[in-house]
This record gives structure tokens, sequence and C-alpha cells, in this order.
């Protein structure tokens, strides 16, 4: 991998400066109170249970990460007015004005799909006067910095600035670990604890864990971190805490992120752990794209027990082109594709006899 | 009853404004007589405001659909008008239908018509662009994508968003009003625009682009349809429906964006991985447009054609000339027949005219996108060396024909039109 000179980490600086300014201009955090978000009836685990609703709706639409993450950021939003009895058709509502606003044209489902796929009460006609109101409540302002814009930011810094400190990765190269990353991310965003952090601090939290059992260099990497990020150290720590608690709930999990579908013997066992089923036709109607979330096992599943190796890393693969151009692997010979081919077995030798990579448990240090 | 008398009132003043255009002579006094019919307008639309604008804007329309969509000589007027809405400033809120008065349609398009209006709110000339809302989808993506990218763009090369009105069946974005496109300009000014008005154009699209790329958006469908210019000279960006926000890491993106004319090689062979590289193509494009008086590569109407004509001009690549050329989707290796590049000139013999034009041009129309220049980079470029170096230190959100010396030049075609006219040449922008 060639290492992004210079001119890269200006342009990065550039890009956290443009999202720490479009962030702190809407920041609200809400705030939980009495067994309620204050202000309103939802419960916190009412609230969670939406994050992971829509999580499950987005990766069953194969959107990206961000569509995600903004759909979550537009209804962080909204809660303070919110009441429970709407919470399902707001949620719903941001996350198609999350498609609309991220997703390519061809991707954008019809409201009736969404409607229906997602096994939502609402008509789509209450959807669409939803997103009517939403954008009147929130003055069109939908371009907003989420959690998942700054983990790639900072991602990308680190490997930029301190190429070094990531070698001894289990995860092989840059794209692999941010996929990794963001799954730990997820997790936290449907954490009511966590949602009095700004996205900002949530993901330099979480990359400084992720730095902190890689590595004994973190200390300098992340000091540096915070003052480009300008967050307040009582905050980062508190935020640090908490996630920490999160993650080591999350670890049990962890394998389930681990992509590496390559031998059928693997497969058995990723399809007992996720029970899951996903209609194929999915993977049809839309272009395959990156699935950081909870069903990119699954899928990998789903896929490779139709098809033959190359198109179970797929998947992977689609993600990896997004970040070949940023990290400016191989560009021009290889190809994303034909790299893949090469990481495959590399994950597996890393792996040993376990069908997974060596992953660390959170907590250890 | 009162819609009626404000139609054809707001007819009266159309009549002036044709006859103002057509004889000179009598332009004072038209513009006086129109002032006073408008001034009956807004007093007589005011206290129905609710059921006043569907009126009048499709009594509007019918009528003036008979003259000139577009007559410069309205500057002047509107300055009047602009008088006669500001008493009535107080209590008049944003976001209410009723804040804007539709004085005239100026284009529709597929998914929107666009009307010159009147804001009551400070007087100001708007356009109003509604939007039909689909009742299946609800708010087009395109519009969710301008409304909340616009809000977010400050920039004297960027069309203003001023306001955004929902009622029930239609959405209207109030726009900052301008004169005319580019598209429209160099129809009116054939066979190449003067040097000067090409560079100042041209500075001012790359100033705005540069402006957008900073912020890391694509605009992905530059056109001179969608480049707005103003009596003064000013060029601004618009029509940022199929903009979008670039992220990190980049993600893939359609190929299906931009104009077939304006699109970049590398988008008509399926590359999804573009960048601001995109935008400097079509930026391109337009500046040998604006110095020809020809689209380069235009009359095409599919991908492969529009290859065709492109390598023509450009020769075909090879992986040597463009590494990973051959991993693009719709690459065929029957493009490999080889085929020499020739200069730009060939095909545009006017750039041959402007010192650097040439080198400028063809440093945008590089086929391998990361080859071309920056818009950045090409603020910088020689080709702009005659302009005057204050240009640089303009404040992003002042224009730069504030800088003293910065002017519209006319063009030659208006030039022969006002001798004709017996009247002198006075080079002010009313006689574009």
């Amino acid at each position: 991998m060639k290492c992004p000179g210079p001119p890269e980490s200006s342009r990065l600086a550039c890009f956290l400066e443009n999202a720490l300014v479009r962030e702190a201009r809407i920041w609200k955090a809400p705030v939980f109170q009495n067994l309620t978000l204050k202000g309103t009836d939802i419960s916190p685990s009412c609230y969670e249970k939406t994050i992971i609703w829509i999580a499950e709706i987005s990766s069953q639409f194969q959107f990206h990460s961000e569509t995600f993450a903004l759909s979550i950021s537009i209804l962080n939003r909204l809660l303070a007015s919110a009441r429970l009895k709407y919470l399902q058709c707001i949620a719903i509502s941001c996350l198609v004005l999350a498609a609309k606003t991220n997703e390519e044209d061809e991707v954008i489902p019809s409201v009736k799909m969404l409607a229906v796929q997602s096994g939502c009460k609402r008509s789509p006609a209450e959807i669409l006067r939803m997103e009517r109101i939403i954008l009147d409540k929130l003055h069109w302002d939908l371009y907003t910095a989420t959690p998942m814009d700054f983990l790639n930011i900072f991602h990308a810094l680190v490997m930029s600035n301190w190429p070094h400190l990531l070698n001894g990765l289990p995860q092989t190269n840059p794209s692999l670990h941010v996929a990794f990353l963001t799954k730990q991310l997820q997790h936290c965003m449907a954490c009511h604890q966590l949602v009095q952090f700004k996205g900002s601090t949530l993901a330099l939290v979480i990359i400084t864990l992720e730095l902190e059992r890689q590595t004994p260099d973190w200390f300098p990497v992340i000091t540096d971190l915070l003052k480009k990020a300008q967050v307040t150290s009582t905050e980062f720590m508190h935020c640090k805490e908490l996630v920490d608690q999160e993650l080591m709930h999350l670890q049990p999990s962890n394998a389930i992120y681990i992509f590496c579908p390559i031998s059928q013997a693997i497969q058995g066992d990723t399809e007992a752990k996720f029970p899951y089923h996903y209609p194929s036709e999915l993977k049809n109607s839309h272009q395959v794209k990156l699935q950081v979330a909870v069903s990119q096992p699954v899928s990998a599943a789903v896929m490779s027990a139709t098809a033959q190796i190359p198109d179970g890393t797929m998947e992977t693969d689609e993600y990896y082109d997004g970040f070949r151009y940023l990290y400016s692997e191989d560009r021009g010979a290889d190809g994303g594709r034909g790299h893949m081919g090469g990481l495959c077995p590399q994950l597996k030798s890393g792996g040993g006899s376990s069908p997974c990579p060596p992953l660390q448990p959170p907590g250890r240090e | 009853m009162l819609c009626v008398s404000a139609g054809s009132a707001r007819c009266g003043s159309c009549c002036s404004e044709g006859r103002g255009s057509q004889r000179g002579r009598g332009l004072q006094h038209a513009e006086a007589a129109s002032t006073e019919e408008l001034r009956d307008v807004t007093r007589a639309a005011l206290p129905v405001p609710s059921q006043q604008p569907q009126h009048f804007h499709t009594l509007q329309s019918r009528r003036c659909r008979m003259w000139r969509p577009w007559t410069y000589n309205d500057h002047f007027k509107e300055q009047d008008v602009v008088e006669s809405f500001k008493w009535q400033r107080q209590g008049i809120p944003f976001g209410a239908a009723t804040s804007y008065v539709h004085l005239k349609k100026l284009c529709e398009g597929s998914s929107a018509t666009v009307y010159k209006g009147i804001s009551r709110i400070n007087g100001q000339l708007v356009a109003l662009k509604v939007i039909s809302l689909e009742t299946e989808e609800g708010v087009p993506f395109t519009a969710i994508r301008e409304a909340s990218l616009l809000k977010h763009l400050k920039h004297a090369n960027i069309v203003l968003l001023h306001d955004i009105i929902q009622t029930k069946e239609t959405l209207t974005f109030v726009l900052e009003y301008m004169h005319t496109d580019l598209a429209q300009y160099m129809a009116q000014h054939p066979g190449g625009l003067h040097p000067c008005n090409v560079m100042l154009f041209m500075f001012q699209l790359l100033r705005g682009l540069a402006y957008i790329h900073r912020q890391h958006i694509l605009h992905r469908d530059l056109k001179p349809q969608n480049l707005l210019i103003s009596c003064l000279g000013e060029l601004k960006l618009a029509d940022f429906g199929l903009a979008r926000a670039k992220s990190i890491p980049s993600q893939t993106y359609s190929s299906e964006v931009v104009t077939l004319w304006y699109r970049p090689p590398d988008v008509l062979l399926g590359a999804t991985d573009y960048s601001s590289d995109l935008d400097i193509w079509s930026a391109g494009c337009v500046f040998v447009e604006m110095v020809q008086g020809q689209p380069v590569f235009a009359g095409t109407s599919s991908a492969p054609e529009q290859l065709e004509k492109i390598w023509t001009v450009l020769g075909v690549p090879t992986e040597d000339t463009w590494p990973g050329l051959s991993k693009l989707p719709k690459y065929k290796p029957e493009l490999t027949a080889s085929r020499r590049p020739q200069r730009l000139r060939v095909i545009c013999d006017r750039l041959s005219r402007a010192p650097a034009a040439e080198d400028l041009a063809s440093r945008m129309l590089t086929a391998f996108p990361p080859g071309r220049i920056s818009a950045q980079d090409a603020l910088l470029h020689g080709f702009f060396s005659p302009l005057p170096p204050q240009l640089y230190q303009v404040p992003p959100e002042q224009s730069v024909l504030t800088v003293p010396a910065v002017r519209l030049q006319p063009e030659i075609c208006d030039l022969f039109t006002s001798y004709r006219k017996g009247r002198l040449s006075q080079g002010s922008s009313k006689f574009w």
C-alpha cells in the first residue's frame, strides 16, 4: 500500500474542518431523563429498538453505511419533539430522506417498496406526509456530518499520518479495518447512553480504543486528533468509558464481522450463527454494494451458497473499491478485484486453523 | 375580479416593455408607465393574496409568450418595481406563498417551471422554481439535494437560495434572480464571445467550482444552461439537483450523470469513482464553446458516439497514457485502433487567438481524469494573467465585478446592432 503524501493529509484536514463546522451548526444532544427521552414518552429501549430496526432495513436495501448514519442523525435531531406512537413513522421517513440524499438515483427504492419490505405498519402516504413535516422542521438542512463521516476521516488521517501504526492489524488492509470499526460504531449508535455525544467524539473514541489495543504509541496520535477535532478531554474520557463498556457486549459478535466465506466448510458455521433470512431477489434488483452493517456475513453466506468464490468476495470488494481510491492502493495494474483474491488466503492463513482471523477482545490491554 | 384587473395591468406593462425594447427613445416614458401600473398591481393584489398568484401567473404566461422572453431593458424597470415594493416590507413572512408575486414564466423543464417573481419581503426580484410533487415518491431527491446543499453554499458565484415554500401540490424554491443563462447568451451572440468576456465568465465559473470542490461537493451537471448570468456579467452556478457531497472514502457514484455532450470520457466508459475532475471536463467543454461559439463535442446521442467524437480529437488513449483504462466497465478493446491526438485548435481555430487559451483548454480536456487541472490551479493559469491581480483577493461572497475595470465588454454583434440603430455604443451592459 502506498501511503498518501502530505497533500492527502491536508485534504483530510480540510474534510475534517468542513465536517466539524457542519456538525457544530446543528448539534443538539437528546437527553434521557427519568426513564424517557426528555420532553417525550420515548423510553431508552424503544429508542434502541428503533435504531436497530433502521439498521436492519438499511442493510436489507444495501444502503451505504453513511445512509444509515445520516438517517440516525436526522432522527436524533427530531427526537425532542417526537411522540412514541409516531416514532416508527418518523424513523422510516428519516431513512427515506437519508436514501434520497445519499444514495444514487438508481438505488433509491420506491417509498411503497420500503414501506412494505420494512414491515412497518405505515402507508406510503403517511411516510410521505412525515417526510414533508421533517423537511419543514429541519428547514431542509439535511447536509450534516454523521459519526460515520468522522470515523472515516479519522481513520484516513491515522492511515495517512502514521501508516506504521496499523501494520500489525488482523485486517490486512485499511478498508477491512474501517469496516470492522464501522460495525462497532453502528453498535454504539444504537446505544441510548451514547446519544449525548457528538458524532465526532464517538468516532474518535472508537479509533482511540482500537489504537490502544493495537499499539503502544497511540497517545501522541490521539492527542493530535483530539486537538484537530476540538473535543474536550472530559467529554472524551466520559464517552470512552461508556463505549468501552458497550463494546464489551459486542465482543462475542465480533466474529460476525469477519469476512472469510472462502471455504465452504465455514458457511455452515456462519449460517448457524445468523439465522436471518433475506430475500435473495434483493441481490438482483439492487446494485451489489458494501455491507458494513449486520448483514455482511449473512449476505456473504447467501451469495456463496449459490455462487462461486469470486462472487462471495464481492461485497467487501465493492467496499474496498471505495477505499482503493483513497489509499491509492494499486489503482492501475491490479485493480480492486484482483487484489482481493490475494487477500483472502492471507486472512485465512492469518487465522490459522480457525475460520476467523485473530481478533482481540476489546478489553485486552 | 381583482385578479383579472391585476392581470391586465401587468399585461399593460408587458406591452410597454415590448415597445420599450423596440424603440429605444420611448423607453423612459414606457418605464414610468409600467412602474405606475405595477404599483397598481401590488395594491390590487394585496388584499386577496391567497387566491391571487394562481390566476396571476396563468394569465401572465399566456400573454407574455408574445414577447421576447428576455429583454435586457427589464433591468431598469426592475429597479423601479423594487422601489415600489419596499414600503410593504413589514410583517410578511418567509416560507409563505403569498410573500412572492409571480411575474412571468421564464422556462419550463420536465420537473420544474421557473417564474420570474418579486418578493414582498424585501422587494427583490426572485426566480421561483416551482416543482410539482409526485404523489408516489414525495419530494424528488433532486429537490432535497439542491436545497440541503445550497443552504450551505454562500458564494458570489453560486446561485443563492432565499426561501422554500411548501404547499400541498407544489414546492417552490425562491432563488436569486438572474437575467439570463450562458446558453441563451451564447445563442444571442453567435460565433464566439468577446475574448475578455470569455475570460471573465471562465474565471467566475472556476471560482465557483473551486469553492464547491473545497466543500467536497460535485456539481455533476455543468452545462451552459446551468450557468446563470446577470446583466452585469456575473456568472453563477445553478441547478444542484444532481450534485452531491463527497465522502471519505469516496463512494462509488452513478455514471449516469452530466448531459451527454459535457460528460467526461471516464464516465462515458462507466467509471463510478470520479471526483472533482468530472466537473472540470464539463467546464472545459463550456470554455471551448464560449471561445468557438459551438459545443466542442456535440451532436451525438449515445455514449459510444460521444466517445468516438472525443477520441477523434484527443486520440485514442492506451493503458500507457491512461493507467487503468482497460479495467473500466464499458471499455472495449476495439477502441484501440490507433488514432493520433490533435491539437484542440484543429477543431477550434479561435483557441489560437487568445494566448494560453489552448493550453488551459487542453489541461481541462484531458482524458485521464487525474491528469486534469484542478479548479484552483486553473484560476492561476496564465490565461487569466490579463485580469487585474486584485481578483484573487476578492472575498468569496463578493462578486469579482466589484474590482474596478473588471466589467462585461459589449459583444461584437451588439456593437453592429447599435450602430445600425444609429446610436453610439456606450459599452453598457444593456446593449448585449
